[in-house]
């Protein structure tokens, strides 16, 4: 995976490099906004990670620049600004995520993962998280190479999760996921499909969270730290 | 100033304004008893003038020696009053007696001869009693004839002490209605200060707003001067703003780097002994950084600037916070949940946010493992509410106040609080015309922070 960085803060520059370059990624790095739309040309880019606060154009001129030349790179955007004004402008100027500094690196390389992930599947249909592939074409789920036996419900639920994966889904969304539920399916009968779920796919090092009151969270099983 | 009790404008003003007058009134009040009573004293002697005339006019100078007759009914008339005795005396020119009461040449002192056609009037004592004597001379042919007539002084004595009283009591009256009158027109004239102190007491750093009070000419400078120290302190607040908010923005940056590095280096093959040191610096870098942003949102939070008069819902702002939490490693056993309920509000998304995660951030670092925290929103009588309940130890009441002020953490402070969370959610809630509330639980040990928004007005486009 090749990412290209353009943040002006040498050390920052220097350990998200280290950072991203420690997943196995390939990471260009500019300090200017100006090279950028010639660099995503001449490179197939899977990533561009951009900072907002940049000397000469900034980050949103570069990213204007950058979507007003028909590229569709996934944009994750670095910010020590955090009004909510600026997140708002990035995405919708294009952006497909923000990360506020100061960040820990694990959620940046989370995000990371995450946008390429997208970006991939608009292409392929092809989701990945951690060794869990879902095939939404063929409507087929495996870990590794190893298809998992899911029923119609379940598989729906998954797909549908799949392409929210890092996103707390709320429970009323996933009672809309599978046709082969009725308008008033019980909050039990989703409990007990999720469950069911949980223990197929959670050997794939994912994890099917409960978040309380708001809904479910499928991510990568965390590695803990040292 | 602090000493001592203080001078009071009221006191002073009506001291001022009575001083003269308490001189002046007794001034006033004696001259006037002086002039009424000479006037009195002369209409009372003129009556005596006029029975010395009328018994010159009885004089009879016909005969050799001057005579005078004056019948019983006539000399009942002459010394008619209701109040004193009047005793008269005619002498001759040789001093004989014409007529009258013999008694009066003995009076003290003794009367002197006096010419003719002139008055004499005085007080005279007769056997121990006073008297007021007018003595007249007429001409009678053979040489001047002496005409006394004196009264008692009842009349005069009961006037002079009703004239006495009358002007005193007039001026006692004049003196305590001047002294109402003056206490109330100076309340009165004091009245726009009381209201401009009010006013005052009504500013704070983020109502800096010109006084704009119609007020008095005296008083504009006082209110022009007011404004200016406004203006001043506004801008020294401002600077300090965001000198805070400078100086968290530097810090953080490399904050994040150093976050980055340790945790790179933790990644990187290394004695496996060390970790536990790079994991209580990570914690610690972890720390610092959100000092560092708490420090950044309380420059914003009092940055007049912010509009927080922007219609939100304080479910969609808990979800987003809760979108957040849900990722990030929660210490163990730490379960996270929502309850929440449609609650419209009139306010700064951001800083409401910021709010809602000290509080979160505050019960996860207090309430420790195996801590239940549920965020609730929701929509009161009295307005939109955000709330935050953990189960864990709890904040004693007398202690909540203090827990709300900068950098004081409660006694069962552990972990990463720095003690300013609390702070900042009461800032920004009052920063939103609301305010921050420390609870118990609903139900057994624990706390329960409570934010409240006043309610937002009606939406000008209700929902069909």
């Amino acid at each position: 995976m090749r990412i290209l960085l353009v943040e002006d803060d040498e050390q920052l520059v220097e350990t998200t490099a280290r950072a991203l370059r420690s997943q196995g990624w390939v990471v260009d790095c500019s300090a200017r906004g100006e090279p950028v739309p010639r660099s995503l040309r001449e490179d197939a880019y899977d990533l561009l990670i951009l900072d907002i606060g940049l000397a000469g154009i900034d980050g949103f001129e570069t990213l204007r620049r950058v979507r007003a030349d028909g590229l569709t790179v996934p944009v994750l955007i670095l910010t020590a600004r955090d009004a909510v004004e600026d997140r708002v402008r990035g995405l919708e100027g294009g952006a497909d995520d923000y990360l506020v500094k100061p960040f820990a690196l694990t959620e940046l390389v989370a995000r990371a993962r995450a946008l390429v992930r997208r970006s991939q599947a608009r292409t392929s249909n092809q989701l990945q998280l951690a060794r869990l592939r879902v095939d939404q074409e063929a409507r087929r789920a495996y870990i590794d190479d190893e298809p998992l036996a899911l029923s119609a419900r379940e598989w729906d639920v998954l797909g549908f999760l799949m392409a929210r994966a890092g996103k707390v889904v709320p429970k009323e969304h996933i009672a809309l996921a599978s046709n082969a539920w009725d308008q008033g399916v019980s909050d039990n009968a989703i409990e007990v499909c999720l469950s069911r779920l949980r223990a197929k796919i959670e050997p794939g090092g994912v994890q099917l969270r409960t978040v309380r009151g708001l809904g479910y969270l499928l991510e990568e099983m965390p590695t803990p730290h040292g | 100033m602090a000493e001592g009790p203080r001078s009071s404008l009221q006191r002073r003003l009506f001291g001022w304004l009575m001083l003269p007058l308490l001189v002046a009134l007794p001034l006033l009040g004696a001259a006037l008893y002086q002039q009424v009573q000479g006037s009195a004293q002369s209409w009372l002697d003129d009556s005596l003038e006029d029975i010395a005339l009328t018994l010159a006019g009885q004089i009879d100078l016909r005969g050799d020696e001057p005579r005078i007759d004056i019948s019983a009914t006539m000399d009942r008339a002459l010394r008619f009053d209701r109040q004193d005795d009047i005793f008269y005396l005619v002498l001759g020119p040789r001093g004989e007696v014409l007529q009258g009461d013999a008694g009066l040449v003995e009076v003290q002192p003794q009367p002197q001869p006096r010419a003719a056609g002139r008055t004499y009037y005085g007080d005279v004592k007769l056997r121990g009693r006073e008297l007021r004597l007018v003595q007249l001379g007429h001409d009678c042919s053979q040489g001047l004839c002496q005409i006394l007539v004196a009264e008692t002084l009842r009349k005069r004595d009961a006037l002079q002490s009703e004239i006495a009283g009358l002007v005193a009591l007039n001026g006692i009256t004049l003196a305590v209605m001047l002294a109402l009158a003056g206490w109330w027109a100076i309340r009165q004239g004091l009245v726009p200060l009381t209201g401009l102190s009010a006013e005052l007491e009504r500013r704070d750093l983020h109502r800096l707003t010109p006084l704009t009070a119609e007020l008095p000419r005296e008083l504009v400078p006082l209110q022009a001067a007011f404004n200016r120290l406004f203006e001043r302190l506004g801008r020294a607040a401002g600077a300090q703003r965001e000198f805070l908010a400078d100086a968290a923005h530097q810090l953080r940056t490399p904050l994040t780097s150093l976050q980055t590095e340790i945790e790179l280096a933790m990644l990187e093959p290394h004695d496996q002994r060390v970790d536990p040191l790079l994991e209580r610096l990570r914690q610690r870098v972890v720390r610092s950084a959100r000092l560092a942003q708490q420090l950044l949102s309380l420059a914003r939070a009092e940055d007049r600037s912010v509009d927080v008069g922007q219609r939100i819902d304080l479910r969609d702002i808990a979800t987003e916070s809760g979108q957040d939490w849900a990722h990030r490693a929660l210490p163990s056993g730490v379960d996270l949940g929502f309850e929440l309920t449609e609650a419209s509000a009139l306010g700064h998304a951001f800083l409401l946010r910021e709010a809602l995660e000290n509080l979160i951030h505050n019960a996860v670092s207090y309430a420790g493992t195996g801590a239940r925290i549920t965020v609730r929103c929701g929509t009161s009588a009295e307005g939109p509410w955000l709330e935050v309940e953990d189960n864990g130890p709890g904040i004693a009441p007398a202690e909540r106040p203090s827990a709300m002020q900068r950098f004081r953490r409660g006694d069962k402070a552990s972990g990463t609080g720095s003690g300013l969370g609390l702070a900042i959610a009461a800032d920004i809630a009052a920063r939103h015309g609301g305010g921050l509330e420390l609870l118990d639980a609903h139900s057994g040990p624990g706390l329960r922070a409570r934010l409240s928004l006043p309610p937002p007005p009606p939406d000008r486009a209700p929902a069909a």
